[in-house]
């Protein structure tokens, strides 16, 4: 167990030394949040507002999306597929150690570094844009929701990552994955916003765990009656992904091919 | 009781098979023939704990598989391999921890951190007990000399420094059993000859079994008592490296250092191979004339002052058998 803290910290260190990538990321932040802004009002300054989206919940839909795509976008499992393709998984493999264990200390390490720029950003953020701020029970219920998304991204970034022990490629796929999940999630776009069986299709998709639950639950369209029905949901979906992930997991490890060597 | 036990082990390789030219190219892209090739096979050894054996082949030969077997990152075809009482593949965990690993061309320090981190973070996976491990730290830093580099970001080392770095990564968790591959790879006389005194203590000291795979048969030679030769995945030596020498190394070389020149330099069942004035050169079969023989005759013809008697080396053995093939001794031997 001390094996993987140690990786975590390791992660951490290792992404803080990248200082000029930290401060560009927090300045293309709050460029973001500010265009953002301006594209929602502009449209809902065209449009009858939805009812259940009004303006200043948008805005605050918009702005924790980008928030949460700080911590959401560091891929820990990454790692697989540039190992596999340089050979190193071998390695990796020689140690006592789990490896999807291992990705997911190291993604956290990144993911914790991110969380602490996470800080100066909001209160840029804030400076920009108001966003209202929710009552600590949601608040509570929001954290709860974005923990379980991460989970649940974490194990489908892994799956994909995964492939390359088939293919040893994965661009295409993570790209295709990236755009569909992007749209699809509810990080761009409230997912109330597709309208009939488009929308109930979407909320019925994995990737509706991911931004759309939590971000939700922050906004107040699920109401605190709905929030055990909503986890119930993301918990499902982390358990069928994490399943999927150990059956891939050990299939992987039966067909290595290491490249060289 | 062995250490490492591997019984009628085989590793089929299968892969897509390409076909030439351009619309071979777009017929790979969609048809599914398969060509298949046995990296090793029918492949049976023993070894004991604190052996240093030394696994010899050409590229390609089956070396780098069989070590992946053993170290459970390859699943075999058939066959059975049992190590330190686990079967590797079943248990890589386990297994893991009773090994050490050294790839000459890989290194598995992290690259981003000092060198002396990655030693840490080793402690952390391995449960290295913290006495334990200021002990090996202490040993380690001493032999192979590391104290300047230390603190250093890996990717800065030499490579002599990288080696050496995981040389003492590999060993920090006191592996019963380490297996070296290409260790002294790229390296120069110095680290060569620091690294195969570090293998040699480790051998000796701490009673690792140590198996090295290397193209550098000088390693071997000064390491080893055992060889394994691998051929076509096929192990077609297996045993002292003295037996192999007697048994194809029949030439021997005489040098003479004659006190002045001479032009008359023919010496019976011998052939000259060079004659640089005072130094001359002669190739002989130990089979067919005795060296002290030899000497007897020399000796009575020219004003000697210095003889030596030149062993073929293991290298130039092993050349040859790769390209004719090893013959059992109880077969008519090769004539030479």
């Amino acid at each position: 167990m001390i094996a993987y803290v140690e990786f975590a910290k390791k992660a951490f260190a290792r992404e803080a030394t990248y200082r000029m990538e930290v401060f560009t990321e927090v300045g293309s932040l709050v460029v973001r949040v500010y265009l953002l802004r301006s594209l929602w009002t502009a449209l809902y300054a065209q449009n009858a507002a939805p009812q259940s989206m009004p303006y200043h919940s948008m805005i605050t839909y918009a702005t924790v999306a980008l928030l949460m795509s700080l911590i959401l976008e560091v891929d820990g499992t990454r790692a697989i597929r540039e190992r596999i393709r340089e050979g190193t998984i071998a390695t990796d493999l020689m140690k006592p150690i789990s490896l999807p264990l291992y990705f997911f200390s190291d993604g956290l390490g990144q993911t914790l570094l991110h969380a602490v720029l996470v800080v100066p950003s909001l209160l840029f953020a804030l400076l920009l844009v108001h966003i209202d701020v929710p009552s600590p029970s949601v608040f509570a219920a929001f954290a709860l929701a974005f923990l379980l998304g991460y989970v649940v991204n974490f194990f489908l970034n892994f799956l994909m990552n995964a492939v390359a022990f088939w293919t040893l490629e994965t661009f295409a796929i993570q790209l295709v994955v990236r755009w569909v999940s992007d749209l699809l999630s509810g990080q761009i776009v409230p997912l109330t916003f597709f309208p009939g069986w488009l929308g109930r299709t979407l909320f019925a998709l994995p990737f509706a765990a991911i931004y759309s639950t939590p971000l939700l639950i922050y906004v107040g369209v699920i109401p605190p009656a709905q929030y055990g029905r909503y986890l119930l949901v993301q918990v499902l979906w982390l358990v069928l992904f994490g399943g999927l992930a150990a059956l891939v997991w050990r299939a992987a490890q039966r067909r290595v091919v290491v490249q060289g060597g | 009781m062995p250490i490492i036990r591997t019984d009628d082990l085989c590793k089929t390789f299968r892969s897509v098979k390409r076909e030439s030219g351009p619309g071979g190219a777009l017929r790979t892209l969609f048809s599914r023939a398969y060509v298949e090739k046995a990296a090793v096979s029918h492949v049976t050894m023993s070894l004991e704990a604190g052996e240093l054996v030394g696994y010899i082949g050409p590229n390609g030969a089956g070396k780098s598989t069989t070590i992946k077997m053993l170290t459970g990152i390859l699943v075999p075809t058939s066959g059975s391999i049992e190590v330190a009482g686990l079967t590797p593949y079943r248990s890589r965990r386990e297994n893991a921890r009773n090994i050490g690993v050294v790839f000459g061309q890989r290194s598995q320090l992290y690259w981003d951190l000092p060198l002396v981190e990655s030693f840490e973070l080793l402690r952390a996976i391995y449960s290295v007990p913290r006495d334990r491990y200021r002990q090996n730290m202490k040993r380690f830093t001493e032999m192979l000399e590391m104290e300047p580099f230390l603190n250093t970001p890996v990717r800065q080392l030499s490579l002599g420094q990288r080696m050496r770095g995981d040389f003492a990564a590999a060993m920090l968790h006191d592996p019963k059993i380490i297996y070296l591959d290409e260790p002294t790879i790229g390296l120069d006389v110095v680290a060569k000859e620091a690294i195969r005194e570090f293998i040699r203590d480790v051998n000796t000291e701490r009673g690792t079994t140590v198996i090295l795979t290397t193209h550098d048969l000088a390693d071997v030679e000064r390491l080893s008592r055992r060889i394994i030769l691998i051929d076509n995945g096929t192990i077609i030596y297996d045993g002292p490296i003295e037996r192999i020498k007697e048994q194809y190394g029949t030439h021997r070389t005489l040098v003479l250092t004659l006190a002045e020149p001479t032009h008359d330099a023919g010496l019976p069942n011998a052939e000259l191979i060079s004659n640089e004035g005072r130094v001359l050169r002669y190739r002989f079969d130990r089979r067919t004339v005795r060296a002290d023989e030899l000497i007897r005759i020399a000796m009575a013809r020219y004003p000697i002052t210095d003889i030596s008697i030149e062993e073929p080396e293991l290298e130039s053995i092993i050349r040859r058998i790769y390209v004719e093939g090893y013959a059992q001794p109880d077969s008519k031997e090769q004539p030479v």
